[in-house]
């Protein structure tokens, strides 16, 4: 180990050899080598952190590089696991660096993780970030968890005891994954590009701070930071007891299957759909653009063009049923499957089959002149 | 009784009030159904409580001047 590389943290207080020695000797995971893995890598690299694994299995594309400074324009369409390995190789060739080019999946999670002490999770969707929470849990290993969203971010440790013995989990705080669409992503919702690079180093640092024993990690405790007024906001998170079940040992952790949330949406008839406008909590959504015939009464239908969907819906539903119509009844499914994601079993939702055409005589009393 | 209101994420995005003067609700799912009612967005999106700085599980009661906070959860990274 060159000491004069470690010179400056070498001579912090509370730090030294023994420190450096621990961080020499650990072995992190970092799955996903985005706006969160970046920055964190890039420290944890530096610090000299002696063992770092890198999943993704993505390449990397113009729009990541505001956030993901790691790569170069001429980066773009190479695998992010390689640029990143080579870039942390060059900045400390004392390091080892092991790259994973995969998706992290039920069946080879549970070996890839017993392999390191820490795992970071930098992914970006929900899905990936429920099966890291399980199976750290279920192994029982120190989880440094961070998302962002917009202006803010969260981080928290997970699956490390604080004083009374007690360890909690991503579950302890939503017990159920957000069916999809229920809640935006970066590439939906926008985020500045400099937020996870401010999170992932926290998370790095989080990382650091476990490895050597210095200072006071985010145990049991949710941090929530908001870039645009500094605001830090920590919650402490205690045990949830009967809301959740994490499976206990690796087969029944295999066994599990992604949630299944009811994707059925009901196609209906022109019989159906008389039927339906006359029921109350009824919500009929015209998802046709301004342009096509026949123009129905907008007192009657809402408007949400498929162009701008879901946005163009600018309203929360609270009706019951919803109804969605579209000249030939193709998209209105795909728009009735987006609201099925959104509101799940919650609400009735159905699509008119082969739309106005097919059922004109349905809407003549609904058409008004241009 | 007055409370304070901290709200993240998406959900600050429309509940954007600060200070809450309650009269019938006493408890955490009383004021759940009030927020719920007063901006059904909520009722949309999954969110967890917190109770001056701690984590709702289950029903608790409210008291003058504590501060709720009402966060979602992000997936973004």
């Amino acid at each position: 180990m060159n000491s004069e590389r470690y010179h400056r943290q070498l001579i912090l207080k509370g730090f030294g050899e023994a420190a450096q020695q621990k961080l020499a000797l650990a072995r992190v995971l970092v799955i996903g080598a985005g706006g969160l893995g970046c920055p964190a890598l890039q420290y944890l690299s530096a610090a000299g952190l002696g063992h770092i694994g890198i999943v993704d299995d993505d390449v990397v594309s113009l729009s990541n590089l505001h956030r993901q400074i790691l790569y170069t324009t001429a980066d773009i369409g190479k695998f992010k696991v390689e640029v990143a390995a080579q870039r942390l190789r060059e900045q400390n060739p004392e390091i080892e660096v092991k790259t994973y080019l995969l998706r992290l999946e039920r069946n080879i999670i549970l070996d890839l993780l017993k392999a390191y002490d820490y795992i970071l999770d930098g992914t970006d969707n929900f899905e990936s970030r429920y099966l890291i929470n399980d199976a750290c849990s279920l192994l029982k290993k120190p989880l440094i968890f961070a998302a962002v969203s917009g202006y803010e971010g969260q981080l928290a440790v997970f699956n490390v005891a604080d004083q009374a013995n007690n360890t909690t989990n991503y579950r302890d705080l939503f017990p159920i994954p957000p069916q999809e669409g229920e809640v935006l992503n970066c590439s939906e919702n926008g985020v500045l590009g400099v937020l996870p690079g401010i999170i992932g180093t926290m998370q790095a640092a989080e990382v650091i701070k476990l490895i050597t024993g210095i200072g006071t990690p985010l145990v049991n405790k949710i941090l929530n930071y908001n870039l645009l007024n500094h605001q830090f906001y920590e919650i402490r998170i205690s045990h949830a007891d009967d809301t959740y079940t994490i499976p206990e040992t690796e087969a029944k952790f295999l066994a599990m299957s992604k949630p299944i949330y009811g994707n059925k949406i009901i196609n209906i008839d022109g019989e159906e759909f008389d039927a339906l406008r006359k029921r109350e909590s009824t919500l009929l959504i015209d998802v046709r653009e301004s342009h096509e015939f026949p123009v129905l009464d907008p007192a009657v239908f809402l408007k949400a063009p498929m162009s701008g969907f879901p946005a163009s819906l600018n309203q929360e539903v609270v009706e019951e049923n919803i109804v969605l119509i579209c000249q030939h009844g193709i998209r209105s499914v795909a728009a009735a499957e987006w609201l099925k994601e959104k509101y799940g079993s919650s609400k009735h939702i159905y699509s008119l089959n082969g739309g106005i055409v097919k059922w004109s005589g349905h809407f003549i009393d609904q058409e008004h002149e241009r | 009784m007055e409370i304070e209101i901290i709200s993240f994420g998406q959900i600050a995005e429309f509940l954007k009030l600060r200070k809450l003067e309650l009269n019938d609700v006493r408890d955490t799912e009383g004021l759940k159904t009030f927020l719920e009612k007063e901006y059904p967005k909520l009722k949309g999106i999954k969110y967890k409580l917190a109770l001056n700085k701690f984590v709702v599980h289950q029903n608790t009661e409210l008291s003058d001047r504590c501060t709720i906070a009402i966060m979602p959860p992000f997936s973004g990274g």
